[in-house]
């Protein structure tokens, strides 16, 4: 923004168009007034400390949970733990033989991980590197922030483990190796990081199944926090990653959801009353939740933001239709709400969720049902065509390609009425805002019509004008054909009357003499 | 048998058996599939209507629980219901996935949704691992004899050649209804839930051992299938 209001001004000097190091390149504001090759050394040395502070943060938090897991075990003696559950009793501590578990991860090759990948991401397969790498790069700057939360995170998850006593060490032994182990293995394509992934909840979850003697709900809760602790440290390095085109279907997804920007609520046979204002409420949160889903890091979640999302647009059939919303209304509902709120990264956030969640999560349970139904949204946008919302393959070109607008009466382009878009979001200010502008976009449209009409009507006429003018003047012509005078030349030394001012001619003088 | 859906809360089944040890709650996942308006959302209320511990109030009832207490285990079916419009056919096998159980529903009174639920098995058979999912084939609209365009005798030949279970039910009077949710509850926990561990959301739903299936062999009196 502020590079364009630069170049639009008249005094440019050239100095602010030059990379900031003075290497003599143009900059660029994207690359923080930097060139591409100046930019991508300041990158690489921030990221450098950046993985070195996360090494000193990491060795120090080894240090405080040594220290802590120490006082607990001199201080915290068994009185207390005797009177824990029966599970954390001594006897119990033990997690089993966790040195057999690299064995394990590589004899054990997951058919449910893969499948379950390949139906939810048939194209995920084909990963082509991306050349340009810079331009996806995250600024230096940001990254502040999300090291603090790592960090958080980290504590979070020590503190939760402490309860486990020794079984805990364990585990944070084995997700930090993990972790460590996947920094070493950058080159992997983004199903094979899903897969180690996978791998590593799966034989984590085995143990820890043996370990609590096969009771499901503390192994749940334990994997949470593990999935948790991983994802946010990995987050960086393999939410939408560079071997993907999960970028490109982004982008292409957000193109076609711009362009379906015409789709009403009618063509989908959504149940939204949004003149009532619990409805339209509701429906301004289900959009506000599905766009959160991009800021979250950890892949439940981003699975949380999905079913709230739903929960709100069950509330807003059930307040509409007064009954509870069933699969017929749920669906169209959810895929109406994607194309309103067009969700930030929607298909990156999609692979990474099915990439790098617990896949029971997502197969089973009332967030996979959720998930579920906003991967078939997203698929049937991808396919959306004239017969999926009852109109003629006509009217969708007209509308795909701009030229008319169902909002306004429709094919026909009856500009005249443009009442009926105004009532639908007056319960809502943003709704009403969003109504407004729309109408005033379309009434600019049309005046642009009209000023388009008139340039059209005056270049009809001065077309005519010119032959008019062209006709006026062969008449004239006609009427008074060119004659050609016999024009006699006059000398200056002839007998002109006109030639009274002219001095005599020079006659011969002689001079006797 | 000692088995029953529950209508009251901790009924004598359960306590008897948490005498012994704690009875294990596997969850199963079960998927309605089928046209419109053959009624799959009326049976999925009708399978989570007599659940007894309601959980939250339910918003919706396109994914419902309810919970069958078999006598060596307790059963959570989780209930996908699914949007039966033609435009969402494509998108239909995400639903699928994973899933331990699957009805296939149609309507006895309309020639036209058994010919849908044929188009659908055959979509279905392309997309998933064979046997990973246990399917019925559910004739609906029992009640509509008079009007019925679809005999037992056509949707249980169906149903043997692709190898489905079969049932006539309805969804109005609740005839079947219950007698097919523990049918399901059996078949499924008998390929399913012997799983080490009994966790069925973490393992694999052994698609070996969900081979053979046998749709002539009822496992016990107390499920009998079909009219
Ligand atoms: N007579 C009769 N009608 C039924 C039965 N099941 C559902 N219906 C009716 O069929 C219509 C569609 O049912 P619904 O459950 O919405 O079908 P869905 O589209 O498959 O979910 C509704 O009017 C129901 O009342 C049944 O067993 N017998
Ligand atoms: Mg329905
Ligand atoms: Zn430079």
């Amino acid at each position: 923004m502020s590079q364009r209001t630069e170049r639009r001004g008249i005094h440019v000097d050239q100095s602010d168009l030059l990379c900031k190091k003075g290497c003599g390149y143009y900059g660029n504001a994207a690359w923080q007034g930097l060139c591409s090759k100046c930019w991508r050394e300041e990158y690489q040395r921030v990221r450098q400390k950046q993985i070195q502070d996360d090494w000193a943060l990491a060795e120090k938090l080894q240090r405080e949970e040594e220290a802590a897991y120490a006082s607990s075990h001199g201080t915290q003696t068994q009185p207390h733990s005797q009177a824990s559950a029966p599970q954390q009793q001594p006897g119990h501590a033990s997690l089993g033989p966790f040195s057999k578990f690299e064995e394990k991860k590589t004899n054990e090759k997951t058919r449910k991980v893969t499948t379950v990948k390949k139906f939810f991401s048939p194209s995920s397969r084909t990963a082509s590197k991306k050349e340009n790498q810079e331009g996806k790069t995250p600024s230096p700057s940001t990254s502040r922030r999300a090291s603090f939360d790592t960090d958080q995170v980290s504590r979070d998850f020590v503190d939760f483990l402490k309860n486990l006593q020794k079984p805990g060490r364990d585990i944070h032994k084995q997700c930090r190796a993990f972790i460590v182990n996947m920094s070493s293995k950058k080159d992997l394509s983004a199903d094979e990081l899903s897969e180690c992934v996978q791998d590593f909840y799966q034989g984590m979850a085995d143990r820890l199944m043996s370990h609590f003697k096969g009771s499901s709900e503390p192994v749940e809760q334990v994997m949470d926090q593990v999935e948790k602790y991983i994802m946010t440290r990995l987050y960086k390095s393999v939410f939408c990653p560079e071997t993907t085109d999960d970028e490109k279907k982004d982008l292409a997804t957000q193109n076609r959801i711009r362009a379906l920007h015409w789709v009403t609520i009618q063509m989908l046979c959504v149940s939204f009353d949004e003149e009532i204002p619990e409805v339209s409420e509701n429906v301004v949160k289900a959009i506000t939740d599905i766009i959160e889903m991009d800021s979250k890091r950890v892949p439940r979640d981003k699975l949380g933001c999905i079913t709230r999302c739903s929960k709100h647009i069950f509330s807003a059939i059930r307040i509409t239709k007064n009954e509870p919303a069933s699969a017929d209304d749920f669906l169209p509902a959810l895929i109406y709400i994607v194309l309103k709120a067009n969700p930030p990264r929607l298909q990156s956030n999609i692979q990474y969720i099915t990439r790098f969640c617990n896949p029971s999560r997502l197969m089973t349970g009332e967030d996979g049902y959720y998930f579920t139904n906003l991967c078939c949204a997203a698929a049937f946008i991808e396919k959306l065509d004239a017969q999926s919302l009852n109109l003629s393959p006509e009217e969708f070109e007209r509308y795909m390609s701009g030229q008319a607008s169902p909002r306004f009466g429709g094919s026909e382009g009856d500009w005249s009425g443009g009442g009926p878009a105004g009532g639908a979001g007056a319960a809502n200010p943003a709704l009403a805002q969003l109504n407004h502008n729309l109408e005033l976009l379309s009434s600019l449209g049309s005046r642009q019509e009209a000023v388009a009409e008139a340039a059209r009507g005056l270049q009809a006429d001065l077309l005519s004008w010119t032959q008019s003018v062209e006709r006026e003047v062969h008449g004239i012509l006609e009427k008074y054909p060119l004659e050609v005078l016999s024009c006699t030349v006059s000398a200056i030394d002839a007998n002109n009357m006109d030639n009274d001012n002219l001095p005599p001619p020079l006659t011969p003088q002689v001079f006797a003499g | 048998m000692g088995e029953s859906l529950p209508d009251v809360p901790g009924g004598d089944q359960e306590r008897g058996a948490a005498f012994r040890r704690p009875v294990r709650t596997l969850r199963v996942k079960m998927v309605l599939l089928g046209g419109s308006g053959v009624g799959k959302s009326s049976l999925a209320l009708r399978f989570g209507k007599d659940e007894f511990r309601s959980t939250s109030p339910t918003v919706g009832c396109a994914y419902l629980t309810r919970v069958v207490h078999l006598s060596e285990v307790t059963l959570r079916f989780e209930i996908w219901d699914t949007a039966g419009q033609e435009k969402y056919h494509s998108v239909t096998p995400l639903y699928y996935r994973g899933a331990h159980a699957a009805l296939l529903v149609y309507d006895i009174s309309s020639r036209e949704s058994f010919i849908r639920a044929q188009l659908w098995l055959k979509e279905l058979e392309k997309q998933s691992v064979p046997g990973s999912t246990l399917t019925w084939l559910v004739g609906n609209k029992g009640d509509l004899d008079q009007d019925r365009q679809v005999s037992a005798q056509e949707g249980k030949k169906l149903a043997k050649d692709r190898s489905l279970f079969f049932t006539e039910t309805s969804a109005l009077s609740g005839d079947q209804v219950n007698e097919l949710m523990l049918d399901v509850a059996h078949r499924v926990y008998e390929h399913v839930g012997e799983e080490q561990g009994g966790l069925t959301e973490w393992k694999e739903t052994l698609p070996e051992e969900m081979y053979h299936r046998d749709t002539s062999n009822p496992l016990s009196s107390c499920c009998k299938v079909g009219p």
